[in-house]
């Protein structure tokens, strides 16, 4: 029960504090810097707003690739929208989560049925290794990863095995299986700002900055 | 009470004494009603089915046990508990059966005579007799914060658990410390299995825990003449070794998702699950889901109320009861609110430290091509 | 990752330290917040790897296009991003070595065309193309590019055109005139359209300066070429040399406000189009005070406009999408109108429009000789692409695409030529 109440307590604070510091210090150090922007006139027909509309297109668009990119990511495409959903659903519709949520934040919302929630969370897993797998099976994944995309993978994937060993009290008591449950959580929260994690966050930059560039020059987006 | 009066008689007049069997036909109990009782001890406990019969067989032929219950920190919820049975059974019977030689709620004498009685219990049955303790133990300022005849709890845990064969801690201040040891304890005061160390300890938490563990772990020990299997926080494995969740009759709402939100929604007129109105079930290792209180009435989520864990350790401390498991502990607004504004100090500084790299660093180019045309034009850059 | 850097140039006479800091700063200069999201957006998902000839003609990872910029990644890491002072205090991200920047040449000039297809297929958005672009200033600052630009560059800098001394051009122009039988107007006081070529159109595609003066007479158009302003392809645009590309820039805006032009067409080529209608801003500070168009955006207005008509070649053909001018550049729809009022039947390959191959000669790869052999390779994508189709016309709308694509069809005894929209239009021009 101790471990249970370090994780719950300090561990689960000081792992928030980190997150929430280091997101905005993150977020803050990159929008901060100069805005560099070509004042070239629009495409004909393109306003302002359609710029601001093409940030959105941008954002959208990349959600799936075009078609002639179709057949060489869907692998990739496939799998990635497996674990995002599958991440999104064990996060935020799980009620033990929603819990918390609501507990730190006042907000709460309905959940999804808790054996529909450990399946999602089998099916995440398995694309998760899946995906790590395919880095490291794939040259060109291989050549181009670092520390911090495997260790992003690990912090991402341990708390879901945990959370799937906890729901379903495999290989420790429960307590304790919910304190490594916390303690990874902890561990992924510390870890999220300083990783490519924040992609979470950064995505919307990304995509919206090109996806308006585009629009601009009347280009695909 | 009969049993105090008759204990102290066998005590006194050094007479054999009788065996359980033979308690039992005096009190008219027949064969059979002792062998349920052994199955059902037998099964509680999750023996195998042929040792029901060997549990019989034991127990028939075992001697009076002494017992000597020390009462220090505690609020006598566990004695009540135990006294309280809705009706006469066997496990009354069990506890009419031990010699309980000492217990302050329980005995008829006081003052010296019941100090020496203790004594004298020691001495007749020394490396034989079983001590059970509930409450804690204050070590604080030299254990002053509770004393009996002049000793410190301290002392009279030392002094008696010395010659024992071994030491049972009922309730959850006695194997764990308690409410007295709840922050900030002000009393200093620690659980049993932190002052004895050398002989078999039995911590049966729970507040109060239920009779029939209490009865069932006795008549286990009369019985094989040995403690049970005990699980990491020395409880009995039988009775300890699942959670609330696991056996609670709400577990099929939770694995739906269904959850009472408040106490008086429609889902707790439904008795749907009550983890999110901060049920410990889950951590709660107990058979209250299974055995139930009263008799077998109920239990605590039954009558509408979540799990308190009370069989676990600081369950006190553990963040309000009302808080669901999934939560932090704590309020982390202030925190949070500090952390955004050093990230936000973060950010803004290193973005300043960038944009002042970006000017100075211009300047410490070298042109390649001296003789290039344009070269001014590169610091407007 | 052992770094044999096989052939890498170097220009001038500084210090290894020196190219160093060089590098390292000229890159810190180019991040603003979009690029520094580019640089923190990355997945490793490695998809662009799929999207570039470069890599799938060759199946090497070292081709991968996020992994091109790594130098411009560990600038970023090192000195801009929001961790930076943490990187440096503790030495978390060395700076780039002498050694890993001359590796990095080849991956940033030699297998690299600028085309964006990777752009395209980015998950994240992040624009690829654009950061070796920007990746390229630093090298150049260096003095470590191919020697093969180096030259071009420096030509440049002393003529104002790679190939043709400014003195020379009025000269070089009365001949084409005189070759084709096209009055061609040079150096008009004032005029309403601003005309400016590319290199090629000097040398190789002298037939294009006939046929676009052919076609501005024909509408009886105010235009007229300039001998101090007629060099439209930016060679700074693809070194990176980035004061050259601004002088290049600045000569075309100048000369057209000079001579009171209203609009400025470009050549057919692609980055001419990238460089005088989308950078050119950021030299002038603004927009630009003429209306930039693309011969092939001039062509489809003369064309809807009903300016000019056509005869109809009624053949098959297919389009190669020069990657500045459709992908990079929007211009998608005006080449395959005036297709269409060719009367073409138009058969699109595979992959058209913004998702077409680049013929592989793109971001002054077709100039830098050494990387011939890599080109080579990339370029059967785009004839088996073509082939496909069936089509007996190849057309396209660049000038270095057409050579790029000419040269590779010889190279490899391919009996297929090139057409240019262009020539195209004025060879079926209705008079």
């Amino acid at each position: 029960m101790e471990l249970l109440e370090f994780a719950r307590g300090p561990a689960l604070q000081s792992a928030m504090v980190i997150f929430v510091a280091g997101v905005l210090w993150r977020i803050i150090g990159i929008l901060a810097l100069p805005f560099i922007s070509i004042p070239s006139r629009a495409r004909k027909g393109v306003l302002p707003e359609g710029e601001v509309k093409g940030w959105f297109e941008g954002i959208w668009r990349r959600m799936w690739p075009h078609k002639s990119f179709i057949r060489q990511a869907l692998f990739s495409t496939i799998n990635g929208h497996v674990y995002h959903i599958g991440l999104f659903v064990v996060v935020f519709l799980f009620a033990p989560h929603i819990a918390f949520i609501k507990d730190l934040t006042g907000l709460s919302w309905a959940s999804l049925p808790s054996n529909l929630v450990n399946a999602v969370g089998v099916v995440t897993a398995a694309s998760l290794i899946a995906a790590l797998i395919h880095r490291l099976t794939n040259p060109v994944q291989r050549l181009i990863s670092t520390f911090n995309d495997y260790f992003s993978w690990f912090v991402t994937l341990a708390p879901v095995l945990t959370g799937l060993l906890a729901v379903s009290h495999l290989g420790a008591r429960y307590e304790t299986l919910l304190a490594i449950h916390l303690l990874s959580i902890a561990l992924l929260l510390i870890w999220f700002p300083f990783g490519k994690l924040m992609h979470a966050f950064l995505f919307v930059v990304s995509r919206g900055a090109t996806g308006a560039r585009m629009k601009h020059r009347g280009a695909q987006i | 009470m009969t049993t105090n009066s008759s204990g102290k008689k066998n005590l006194t007049t050094g007479r054999q004494p009788e065996t359980l069997s033979d308690m039992l036909q005096r009190r008219g109990v027949s064969r059979r009603a002792f062998l349920k009782y052994a199955a059902m001890t037998a099964s509680l406990m999750a023996l195998p089915p042929t040792m029901a019969n060997v549990m019989a067989a034991n127990l028939a032929r075992a001697r009076r046990q002494s017992v000597i219950w020390l009462s220090f920190q505690e609020c006598t919820g566990c004695t009540e508990s135990l006294t309280r049975s809705m009706r006469p059974t066997l496990e009354d019977l069990i506890f009419d059966f031990i010699s309980l030689d000492y217990h302050h709620t329980l005995q008829a004498v006081s003052g010296h005579a019941a100090e020496e009685a203790r004594r004298n219990a020691m001495k007749e049955n020394k490396g034989k007799y079983i001590v059970i303790v509930d409450g804690s133990v204050p070590i604080k300022d030299g254990g002053i914060y509770s004393m009996i005849a002049g000793m410190t709890n301290l002392q009279i845990l030392e002094e008696t658990v010395n010659d024992a064969f071994a030491v049972v801690a009922v309730g959850t201040c006695a194997a764990y410390g308690g409410l007295p040891h709840a922050d900030p304890n002000p009393t200093g005061a620690v659980p049993i299995s932190d002052l004895v160390k050398d002989k078999p300890l039995i911590n049966l938490p729970g507040c109060p825990p239920i009779p029939e563990v209490m009865s069932g772990t006795l008549s286990y020990v009369l019985s094989f003449g040995k403690i049970p299997e005990l699980d990491h926080l020395a409880r009995p494995l039988s009775f300890y070794g699942e959670t609330i969740h696991d056996r609670c009759y709400r577990r099929p709402f939770y694995d739906r998702g269904l959850f009472a939100k408040s106490f008086d929604d429609e889902g707790a007129r439904k008795g749907w699950c009550l983890y999110e109105l901060g049920c410990k079930g889950p951590v709660a290792y107990n058979s209250c889901a299974t055995m139930k209180w009263n008799g077998g009435v109920s239990f605590p989520i039954q009558s509408g109320h979540g799990c308190l864990g009370c069989s676990e350790p600081n369950f006190w401390d553990m963040g309000g009861f009302y808080k669901p498991l999934s939560t932090g502990l704590g309020n982390m607004g202030s925190a949070l609110a500090g952390a955004a504004v050093a990230g936000a100090a973060l950010g803004g500084g290193s973005a300043w430290l960038a944009r002042k790299h970006q000017g100075e660093y211009m300047k410490n180019l070298v042109d390649h091509e001296k003789d290039k045309a344009g070269q001014n034009s590169k610091k407007e850059n | 990752m052992s770094l044999t850097a096989k052939k890498a140039d170097q220009q001038g006479d500084l210090s290894d330290d020196q190219r160093i800091i060089n590098a390292m700063h000229t890159f810190v200069n180019d991040f603003g917040l979009t690029a520094a999201t580019y640089m923190e957006s990355c997945v490793k998902c490695g998809l662009c790897a799929q999207a570039c000839q470069f890599y799938v003609t060759t199946g090497n990872p070292k081709y991968t296009p996020i992994g091109k910029i790594r130098p411009f990644q560990q600038a970023y890491d090192r000195h801009m991003g929001p961790f930076a002072p943490v990187y440096r205090f503790f030495n978390l991200v060395p700076a780039v070595t002498l050694k890993e920047l001359k590796y990095w040449q080849e991956l940033i000039y030699d297998s690299c065309t600028l085309c964006g297809r990777c752009t395209l297929i980015c998950p994240m958005g992040i624009d690829i193309a654009e950061l070796v672009k920007e990746a390229r200033h630093g090298m150049f600052e260096a003095g470590l590019i191919p020697e093969r630009l180096a030259l071009m560059d420096r030509t440049t800098v002393a003529w104002g055109s790679p190939a043709t001394p400014a003195e020379d051009f009025a000269e070089i122009i009365e001949e084409i005139s005189q070759e084709y039988d096209v009055p061609i107007n040079v150096d008009k006081e004032k005029a309403n359209i601003l005309v400016t070529l590319a290199p090629a159109e000097l040398g190789d595609h002298t037939k294009a300066v006939a046929d676009m003066a052919k076609i501005l007479n024909s509408i009886d158009a105010d235009w007229t070429l300039c001998s101090d302003g007629f060099e439209a392809s930016n060679i700074g645009f693809i070194n990176g040399d980035l004061a050259l590309q601004k002088k290049l820039t600045m000569k075309l805006i100048e000369t057209a406000q000079r001579i009171g032009a209203k609009t400025l067409v470009l050549p057919e080529c692609g980055h001419a189009y990238g460089a005088a209608r989308w950078e050119a801003a950021r030299w002038y500070g603004g927009p630009v005070p003429v209306n930039v168009v693309h011969m092939t955006e001039f062509l489809d207005d003369l064309v809807s406009t009903g300016k000019i008509k056509l005869d109809h070649v009624d053949e098959t053909a297919s389009f190669h999408d020069p990657c500045q001018l459709v992908r990079r550049g929007g211009v998608t729809k005006a080449p395959r109108q005036i297709m269409e009022a060719l009367g073409l039947d138009l058969i699109e390959m595979e992959d058209s429009g913004s998702f077409g191959w680049c013929c592989g000669g793109g971001g002054g790869v077709v100039s830098n000789t050494r990387a011939d052999k890599l080109r080579h390779k990339v370029f059967d994508l785009k004839k088996k692409q073509f082939e496909e189709t069936g089509a007996k016309r190849l057309v396209t709308a660049c000038g270095q695409c057409r050579i790029t694509l000419t040269m590779g069809a010889k190279h490899i005894n391919w009996n297929q030529e090139t057409d240019s929209l262009l020539e195209l239009v004025a060879n079926n021009l209705v008079t």
